[in-house]
């Protein structure tokens, strides 16, 4: 997909790399779907990320929901999260929140959030995509057109929200590096470190539209590049990076070492399951195993559906929240239900900081304690026909593993797994096996020669 | 059966109802075509009251971004006042939203070159083609602009350039009662401190609330006019100034309370300004016989255009023209100030008028040649135009014929001009006389042929 214009309209959303493949008449258009699916004649709540686009996309997002009849609360530059936390106050009929998060400075996205901050579900987003696609939009008569308004106190209301679950003043002992990859978390941190007093140390912490310091990839190799050779000499006890919208989080330890992007949501599954023992931790059929140690040891049980916050979404409509410890994924995405699931970084953070605070340990003895996995993800390129025959194959070459074929191929043994799925948004097979203790070279090995065969 | 021009993209501009005609996207795309016409840089774009000129503005100003432009967003200002300042700041270019005297559920965008003059129409057919094209500048985030805010400049350069050309001190010294009714539109952020403080007028206003809806039809006409023509006698005003939504018409009534004819008020104006710069003057086809007197008087030429603001600048440009306008249309654009039509200097020049001779309003029309006008409309069937003007030149042999723009038929005391519209199947008809008989006979014989 490298070299191609990025445009990917789908469930989740709009995106690709403005001016190549995203033009404003996509971006005007799909806000207008918005303004027509969701209830009329009430509020929608609209934030952007920093880049230079997010004005260009914000206008248009603006005028749409303005032809729909829609009055435009505007909370200005702030992350997707912050957005989600405003819709749960307000009484809006939803959000769109304009962010390419995680990707590079010359993408962007729009992101539709339902009137509680929700994502929409798999159904909400196919009656979306097809009001799009239809271009039938529900406009109203010139003098009932809506209104805009700018609200400032969005930042202080989300913080709010984080300190009513956490307890910001306790966590003032910690030095904690961030480096902030020139995104909204720059913003929120500063005016917790106002409010709080907390030991924060902020790095790319300037709010930029067009150059990023770097990737804003949250992996263990970012962090690691970024951040580890700060730690030890800044004395801090805990890093973090995250991406220009702050939905994604990695983390280093006081070493200087980057954490692995699959510890992440085991971690917050252990926080949250022992303060609520017997839970569900829902995750995807490609996140670590270690989740089920850390299940079984708090009496909690792991559900697997496939990959994609779709999914997700739609397993957690089926519980309710009570019943639900975490949800997340390998990715360091991780959704909790204090915050009605929403993908939240800074969120993350916190809790990470408040395990260690309870616990009395830092990040690296908490990431000690557990067994060790070794994860191994390769990808290849594979036309789409072929796809059925590789997977066809692999069920018959490994018989006697436990078999899920909701998402792809997984098969499980007792101290190993692989899930062997089609990517979303490339022509590509991606590849992921783990295993106790050592990589699964061989079976890794085994399994990409066979993906290659087909290719 | 007549058509009704829900939407229209042409001679200036785009034009529709919104948002189902003149919808966002298309806004949104036409601007994009703009900002990839002119060319990366600054362009300037403001608005007048309309309810739907912030959404479309939105649309704009994404457009223009898309475009890799930087947007200088002006927000509600006259016309002029926007042509004036993308000029002055030297910007690429100038979009400016407003629907003119259209109904409230109209709006349009009206395009303005780098000089801040309105497309001339190879630019129009240009730009045109490329919105048919969709091939637009995409720029990318890295190429994506800004959007900045005027501090308020705008104004006080408009109002500096009209007060160069006028005797201030006169006018101050007389402290006029005024009335002025601005339609609520873009006129009322600027009309009255440009009357007030500028000029020292003592100022009785209505209409001047740009958030609220228009109270009366947008075009300032006779019967359109009627409170502000009470307000002159409840207030004893010595003259009453009305604005058309964007500021650039002027309509005037005297201190009878009795609405001017918009060719007198050129008239007056081309007095006004003949006597303080050289140059012809240009008028279209339909603008009074009036002129020619007053210009011949000044030893001045007289150059006539088809209908429409475009046509009456792009001569004016050519020809280098001291002022010029459109009788029926209520404009009057002064080159010294500005290449566009503007009431500010219209307004200026009466006031200086008035204060020079002494005069009233009106003493000071019945002081102009006087031409008795009329004018009606015929409709017409498709395929039918061509046979009907034919008739009307053949039932007139003897008479000078222009076919400029319709058909003009000239005697050397009286005319008669018939267009066709732009926006519906009719015909329009003017006929000008000496004396209210042979303008009466003229209209009578011209219809019976139109009508045969």
């Amino acid at each position: 997909m490298r070299g191609d214009s990025g445009l990917r309209i789908s469930h989740v959303g709009l995106r690709g790399i403005v001016g190549r493949g995203l033009t404003a008449g996509h971006i005007l258009d799909f806000a207008a779907a918005f303004g027509t699916f969701i209830e009329p004649g009430r509020p929608v709540v609209v934030g952007r990320d920093p880049r230079a686009s997010g004005r260009m996309a914000w206008e248009g997002v603006v005028s749409a929901l303005m032809a729909c009849g829609h009055e435009v609360i505007d909370l200005g530059v702030v992350s997707t999260p912050v957005v989600q936390h405003a819709l749960q106050r307000l009484d809006a009929a939803g959000g769109i929140a304009i962010s390419a998060s995680h990707n590079t400075a010359d993408w962007n996205a729009l992101r539709f959030l339902g009137p509680r901050g929700t994502y929409l579900s798999t159904a909400e987003a196919g009656e979306l995509l097809d009001i799009y696609h239809l271009r039938k939009f529900r406009f109203v008569a010139w003098d009932q057109l809506g209104g805009q308004r700018f609200d400032a106190g969005a930042l202080d209301r989300y913080i709010d929200d984080l300190a009513a679950v956490f307890d910001l003043p306790s966590l003032r002992d910690f030095r904690v590096v961030v480096d902030c990859c020139n995104g909204t978390s720059a913003l929120i941190l500063r005016r917790v470190i106002e409010r709080y007093g907390l030991d924060l140390v902020l790095i790319n912490e300037r709010v930029e539209g067009v150059q990023f310091a770097h990737e804003p990839t949250t992996s263990a190799r970012m962090v690691e590049l970024q951040l580890g050779p700060l730690m030890r000499p800044l004395g801090a006890h805990a890093g973090f990076l995250f991406d220009v919208d702050s939905d994604r989080v990695a983390m280093a330890d006081e070493q200087g070492r980057g954490v692995s992007e699959e510890m992440m949501l085991p971690l917050l599954a252990d926080h949250q399951l022992s303060r609520g023992p017997g839970k569900i931790v829902i995750t995807n059929l490609s996140s670590s195993a270690l989740l089920e140690d850390v299940a079984v040891r708090h009496g909690g049980r792991v559900l697997r559906v496939p990959v994609g916050r779709q999914a997700a979404m739609d397993a957690l409509a089926a519980y309710r929240p009570e019943q639900i410890a975490v949800a997340g994924e390998g990715t360091g995405a991780v959704m909790m239900p204090q915050f009605r699931f929403i993908y939240d970084g800074i969120a993350s953070m916190f809790a990470v900081l408040t395990m260690m605070k309870e616990r009395g340990r830092t990040l690296g003895q908490l990431l000690a304690d557990y067994p060790q996995y070794s994860i191994l993800k390769g990808e290849v390129r594979l036309e789409s026909p072929r796809v059925p025959e590789l997977l066809l194959d692999l069920l018959a070459s490994y018989p006697d593993g436990r078999i899920d074929r909701t998402d792809g191929l997984r098969v499980s043994w007792p101290d190993r797994w692989f899930h062997v799925r089609v990517s979303h948004t490339e022509p590509i097979i991606r590849v992921i096996c783990e295993q106790r203790g050592a990589p699964p070279q061989e079976l890794f090995e085994t399994l990409m020669d066979k993906a290659r065969s087909y290719s | 059966m007549p058509r009704e021009h829900l939407l229209k993209i042409g001679v200036s501009g785009v034009r529709g109802v919104v948002p189902e005609f003149l919808t966002p996207s298309l806004t949104l795309h036409f601007a994009q075509a703009f900002g990839t016409y002119v060319g990366r840089g600054r362009v300037v774009v403001g608005r007048d009251t309309r309810l739907s000129g912030p959404m479309l503005q939105h649309a704009v100003n994404c457009g223009l971004l898309a475009a890799g432009c930087d947007v200088v967003d002006v927000g509600i200002l006259p016309t002029p006042t926007i042509q004036i300042y993308v000029e002055h700041i030297r910007a690429r270019g100038g979009i400016g939203l407003t629907a003119s005297h259209n109904p409230p559920e109209y709006n349009a965008l009206k395009l303005f070159n780098k000089e801040g003059q309105f497309f001339n129409q190879y630019e129009r057919n240009e730009l045109i083609d490329l919105y048919h094209q969709s091939d637009f500048t995409q720029a990318t985030n890295a190429e994506i602009g800004y959007v900045t805010t005027d501090p308020g400049l705008a104004k006080a350069i408009h109002i500096d350039r009209v007060l160069a050309k006028v005797d201030v001190d006169r006018i101050r010294r007389r402290h006029f009662r005024v009335a002025l009714d601005a339609v609520n539109g873009a006129g009322s952020v600027m009309t009255p401190g440009f009357l007030v403080d500028s000029l020292n007028c003592r100022l009785d206003a209505i209409a001047i609330d740009p958030t609220k809806v228009f109270p009366r039809i947008a075009e300032p006409r006779p019967d359109t006019l009627g409170e502000l023509a009470a307000l002159v006698l409840k207030t004893g005003a010595e003259v009453g100034f009305a604005q058309d939504p964007d500021a650039d018409r002027l309509a005037i009534v005297d201190e009878n309370g009795r609405v001017l004819d918009n060719d007198d008020v050129l008239a007056l104006a081309v007095q006004r300004a003949l006597a303080v710069v050289p140059g012809p003057v240009v008028v279209n086809l339909t603008t009074s016989s009036a002129i020619d007197d007053i210009a011949l008087a000044f030893g001045r030429k007289v150059y006539r255009t088809p209908v429409g603001e475009a046509n009456v600048v792009e001569t004016m440009q050519a020809v280098k023209a001291a002022i010029g306008g459109e009788g029926s249309a209520g404009g009057v654009i002064f080159p010294a100030v500005q290449l566009c039509r503007d009431s500010f200097t219209a307004m200026a020049f009466l006031l200086d008028l008035m204060a020079e001779s002494g005069k009233t309003v009106s003493e000071l029309v019945a002081a102009l040649p006087q031409y008795v006008r009329k004018s009606g409309k015929v409709a017409f069937a498709h395929g039918r135009l061509g046979g009907l003007m034919q008739a009307l030149e053949e039932g007139f042999p003897e008479a000078e014929a222009d076919r400029s723009d319709g058909l003009k038929l000239l005697w050397p005391d009286r005319w008669v001009h018939v267009r066709a519209s732009n926006t519906e199947p009719i015909l329009r008809v003017f006929v000008e006389a000496k004396t209210e008989e042979a303008a009466e006979k003229l209209y009578a014989t011209s219809w019976g042929l139109l009508t045969a």
